[in-house]
């Protein structure tokens, strides 16, 4: 049977050269292991970080070499091996451009917050991947963004898969490399001044 | 519906009645009058490279299956098929020598003729009841093309795209014919905004005014080798044909200096030179001008700039092409395209791609604070107060009409149409001004096709009991 699941890969985006190869070996790991248990607190963690709009801190917990990578989902038919736009995305992102969106945010001028959204991020089916490294853990979750602007707008949703590689460097678990699978073709928000 | 006379007659004046970036009446006029009798973009043919490639795109409500068939020709066919009227192709995009009716099994080619029709002759009595032979997806009204650019009119009496667009193409070369095999466009991103449609082709095609106020904060971190937005105000606007658009002033230079200063490669400058007419290397070369942003009539955009792209000081160039999909008076849905020059080399695409990502599109950093105005301006015009505002959209102009600076010379400005240098709304008021033009006049009668039948007249027998008593 033709699968509709089609994984993303930082390989097919043009920046995506330099990203972490790294892939997870195994079953789910049980959900009382520790580095399930870990990898968990740090993603709900990182989730009040980003409600709470603290980005220089969110930057503090990216590797050197992240590749923030979300592609635009496309609707094509089953079993046409394919389900986002080629060579383009949303977010295809290194340290530097990450750093240049939260320098922007922390100017004066960045309207579009100002006044600042409500942000809540729902994070939820969480599992765990050993890899064949030591330091890094492939970690699985769905997000459900919800924000709200002004008073009687109307809020915007968005809904995604992530898979995220964790690294463990300098005493701490970092993001190495985020795959975000936004499940809408058509993004029902105004902008991406967010993250996932 | 209300006489909208005096709505024209102010905007034929440079004020606008704010009640027009959100008003249901002027929508649906605007859906009848200008959108059913415009040139409309629909896709680019480096989207569909190979035969049976294509791609799903809409006129307003009317969707389009856009596909390069068998022999290489790009066909564009309204995605209804023409028996029950089920929207045929349901992906946005993909590869298929055929479209298969899910209903009842109809199947068309990709260039449109109906090929499977299950039980013709069981249920239809062979041709004489469903003239099969020669039936196709009913195609776009009128179809053409510019630099590669597909372009669809709902009327099938529509002048060419060439003589539409007018002047307008000199500037096109531009952004979509860097050499001569042109552009390749990646995208769309899509995505919905509560704003009117015309705020952003308006914005696009002229309001240069808007850049030091609206993205300072793009400047303040240092993503552009000018250290000030109001740089802005040195170069030009300029109208021409059917668009207008806004240009950089560029320091002293030849033209290979300049295009370098942007941040192109000289191999990339050497197909520029070959590529544009003298007079097209002139604008850059001679005058020192460079375009940015642009917009067509009505709703397609284009924008040009440089920004850095890591921690250096250099520069990348990169062009989008978007275009304001009308959803309804106070929604719009944003298609937003990466287009790069098909010969540029894998490195430069790469940056010029990341250079888009951080300006521009659903996550660029411009476009966050753009949209964020829009929004609230859209809002802001659905009140009764907005029906008695007229918005002084005058910039550029004394009172008596005169302009506050003199249009440049030919031997200032070798581009065609007029350009002005600094601040002005000279292009806000030549779209609107358009816009009025085709609001205003009344839609004309469309024929009817009918499916499957070779006389005019229908002929149901024994159908109606009543009238068989």
């Amino acid at each position: 049977m033709t699968s509709a699941y089609i994984p993303i890969d930082s390989a097919d985006s043009p920046l995506g050269r330099h990203a972490s190869t790294t892939q997870r070996v195994g079953v789910t790991l049980p959900f009382n292991d520790e580095r399930h248990l870990l990898a968990s607190r740090w993603l709900v963690d990182e989730a009040y970080i980003l409600d709470h709009q603290e980005y220089p801190a969110w930057l503090e917990l990216l590797t050197e070499d992240i590749h923030y990578y979300m592609p635009i989902k496309v609707t094509t038919a089953l079993g046409a091996g394919f389900d986002t736009a080629p060579e383009m995305a949303h977010f295809d992102e290194d340290k530097y451009s990450l750093s240049r969106r939260v320098a922007r945010f922390a100017t004066e001028h960045a309207w579009t917050e100002d006044p600042p959204s409500r942000l809540r991020h729902f994070v939820t089916n969480v599992r765990t991947f050993a890899t064949d490294r030591e330091d890094e853990l492939v970690v699985d979750s769905a997000v459900l963004l919800f924000r709200s602007r002004g008073d009687v707008r109307e809020h915007a949703l968005v809904s995604a898969g992530r898979e995220d590689l964790l690294r463990h460097e300098d005493e701490t678990w970092r993001l190495a490399r985020r795959h975000i699978a936004v499940d809408e073709s058509v993004i029902r928000m105004q902008n991406l001044a967010i993250f996932l | 519906m209300s006489d909208h006379a005096s709505v024209f007659a102010d905007v034929r004046q440079g004020m606008i009645p704010a009640h027009i970036y959100n008003d249901r009446e002027l929508f649906e006029l605007e859906r009848d009058r200008l959108f059913a009798r415009s040139w409309m973009f629909v896709a680019h043919e480096s989207e569909l490279p190979q035969p049976g490639d294509y791609v799903v795109r809409k006129v307003l409500d009317d969707s389009f299956i856009v596909s390069r068939a068998d022999n290489g020709e790009i066909r564009v066919m309204f995605n209804m098929c023409l028996h029950r009227g089920m929207q045929i192709c349901r992906a946005e995009m993909g590869n298929a020598s055929h479209f298969r009716c899910p209903y009842h099994g109809w199947s068309y080619r990709n260039d449109g003729r109906i090929v499977g029709l299950p039980f013709h002759k069981e249920a239809y009595g062979g041709e004489d009841g469903f003239n099969r032979k020669g039936q196709t997806l009913l195609p776009a009204p009128s179809l053409d093309t510019y630099n590669g650019l597909i372009f669809v009119s709902l009327d099938p009496e529509a002048p060419s795209l060439r003589d539409f667009l007018g002047d307008f193409a000199f500037y096109l070369d531009y952004y979509t014919k860097q050499s001569a095999s042109g552009i390749e466009l990646r995208g769309p991103q899509r995505w919905r905004i509560k704003a009117n449609w015309k705020i952003g082709a308006e914005n696009f095609a002229g309001d240069m005014y808007h850049t030091p106020q609206t993205h300072t904060s793009v400047v303040e971190i240092g993503l552009f080798r000018e250290p000030k937005a109001e740089k802005r105000k040195d170069g030009t606007t300029y109208w021409a044909g059917n668009g207008g658009g806004t240009t950089y002033k560029l320091p002293p230079g030849t033209l290979e200096e300049r295009l370098a200063y942007v941040g192109y490669p000289d191999e990339m400058i050497d197909r520029m030179k070959q590529s544009w007419s003298p007079q097209q290397r002139s604008v850059i070369g001679e005058n020192g001008f460079m375009v940015s942003a642009a917009s067509v009539f009505p709703n397609l955009s284009f924008v040009h700039n440089w920004p850095k792209v890591q921690d250096s000081d250099e520069v990348l160039p990169f062009i989008s092409l978007r275009q304001w999909q009308p959803i309804s008076e106070d929604e719009t849905e944003v298609l937003s395209w990466f287009a790069v020059d098909k010969e540029a080399p894998e490195e430069f695409k790469a940056l010029s791609y990341k250079a888009y990502l951080m300006c521009f599109g659903s996550t660029g950093m411009f476009e966050q604070d753009d949209v964020e105005n829009w929004v609230s301006l859209t809002n802001t015009a659905a009140g009764s107060m907005a029906r008695r505002l007229r918005l002084n959209s005058r910039m550029g102009m004394l009172s008596d009409g005169a302009p506050v600076t003199p249009p440049l010379s030919q031997e200032e400005y070798a581009g065609p149409g007029t350009a002005y240098v600094g601040y002005s709304e000279y292009n806000q008021r030549h779209l609107l001004q358009r816009w009025a033009d085709y609001v205003e006049r009344p839609a004309g009668d469309v024929d009817a096709v009918s499916v499957g039948r070779q006389d005019a007249a229908a002929i149901i027998r024994g159908e109606n009991v009543e009238e068989a008593r």
